[in-house]
């Protein structure tokens, strides 16, 4: 199985590959893992408080080229995107994007679960409703 | 459910290879497993060197040098029969595969077909110590090979990885005597017919082989870089 140029590309110059200071109120840390195939990976945003935009985000995946370049791409797509935006990405997006053929849609799917984990954290450390609803109700008010 | 045998007519065991009045081969039907193929119910704590008794002398009946001299179509069934054999030996004689095999029988879906192609949600199911765990130590197995790679050996390091590996296999031989007394759990379910508690085994059982996994590939790992 071949992988794609997208894949090979973003597995050779990961974009937003380190960490960030897990304890700044600011950032959020998704930790997330797929037993199946022992890849485990990190990805931290960097929220602004006023906007809600994240200004920063990094990844560090132990995996397989297609985990690392899942990763790599959702960094470069949650960068610039609101909290409620960059729940949006779906995994079926990054599997469009780099090709991933059937075997490899695991890594998409847990690209996808470290965003959600990441935001999920943020919204804990700054007490932001859980749900996108809720929080669209809470500045309605 | 039940079939009747092709010769004689008498109502055959699901999934039987031969029928016990006449003793010719049948065709293997479509869902038969392979705990069907030597006659077991769908228990986990089996004796391997009865399975194993078993699997040559089922062997020997089905072998398709037997049959040369039958019909087309039962020479054809032995040799199908035989291959469902192979296969069904291969996996139930080794605790895991044989785990793995029942609880995908029970709807459980295991490695890489749990994350669907539409996109289906799984839950992550590492416990997050776990995870913290193995993050650190794929840390220290890059430093590890970064340092080989500039020839370098940081003995700190090494003793630091021997030690995860001697921690991760005293992991991986508790997580086999935990399977064995899931298995006693798993039986014990199925003999009383106790649905909740079979649920229960299940589902343990799968956290079990989740985990588990993860420690093998770890050790695997830690063990390339220690050059072992």
């Amino acid at each position: 199985m071949a992988y794609s140029d997208k894949v090979i590309d973003h597995y050779n110059n990961p974009r937003n590959v380190g960490q960030m200071d897990k304890s700044s109120q600011e950032v959020g840390t998704g930790l997330v893992g797929a037993p199946e195939c022992g890849d485990v990976m990190r990805l931290q945003i960097k929220v602004n408080p006023e906007t809600q935009v994240i200004e920063e985000a990094k990844f560090k995946t132990f995996g397989c080229g297609s985990a690392i370049a899942s990763s790599s791409l959702t960094t470069e797509w949650v960068k610039g995107k609101t909290v409620s935006e960059a729940l949006e990405i779906k995994n079926t997006d990054i599997v469009k994007e780099l090709s991933l053929p059937p075997v490899k849609i695991h890594c998409s799917v847990l690209a996808e679960d470290a965003i959600r984990a990441a935001i999920g954290d943020w919204k804990k450390k700054n007490g932001v409703a859980e749900t996108a609803e809720a929080a669209q109700t809470v500045a309605a008010q | 459910m039940s079939a009747a045998c092709w010769s004689c007519g008498s109502a055959l065991a699901a999934g039987a290879p031969f029928c016990v009045a006449c003793g010719k081969v049948q065709a293997p039907t479509a869902d038969v497993t392979y705990f069907d193929v030597f006659g077991l119910p769908r228990k986990l704590a089996l004796d391997t060197s009865t399975l194993e008794r078993a699997f040559y002398k089922l062997s020997r009946k089905l072998h398709p040098d037997v049959y040369a001299r039958a019909s087309e179509r039962e020479q054809q069934w032995s040799l199908e029969q035989t291959s469902l054999l192979n296969d069904a030996y291969r996996t139930l004689k080794n605790a895991i595969p044989r785990t793995e095999y029942l609880l995908k029988l029970e709807g459980v879906e295991i490695e890489q077909d749990r994350a669907s192609e539409n996109g289906a949600k799984k839950e992550s199911r590492m416990p997050p110590d776990l995870l913290e765990e193995v993050f650190e130590l794929n840390m220290q197995l890059e430093e590890m090979r970064m340092n080989q790679k500039m020839g370098e050996d940081d003995p700190q390091l090494r003793g630091d990885l021997e030690k995860a590996k001697t921690q991760f296999e005293g992991q991986l031989a508790e997580s086999d005597s935990d399977l064995q007394k899931l298995w006693v759990k798993w039986d014990a379910a199925v003999d009383a017919d106790d649905e909740a508690s079979q649920a229960d085994a299940k589902n343990k059982m799968v956290a079990l082989l989740d985990r588990r996994r993860y420690v093998r590939n770890l050790v695997r790992d830690v063990n390339e870089a220690l050059g072992a």
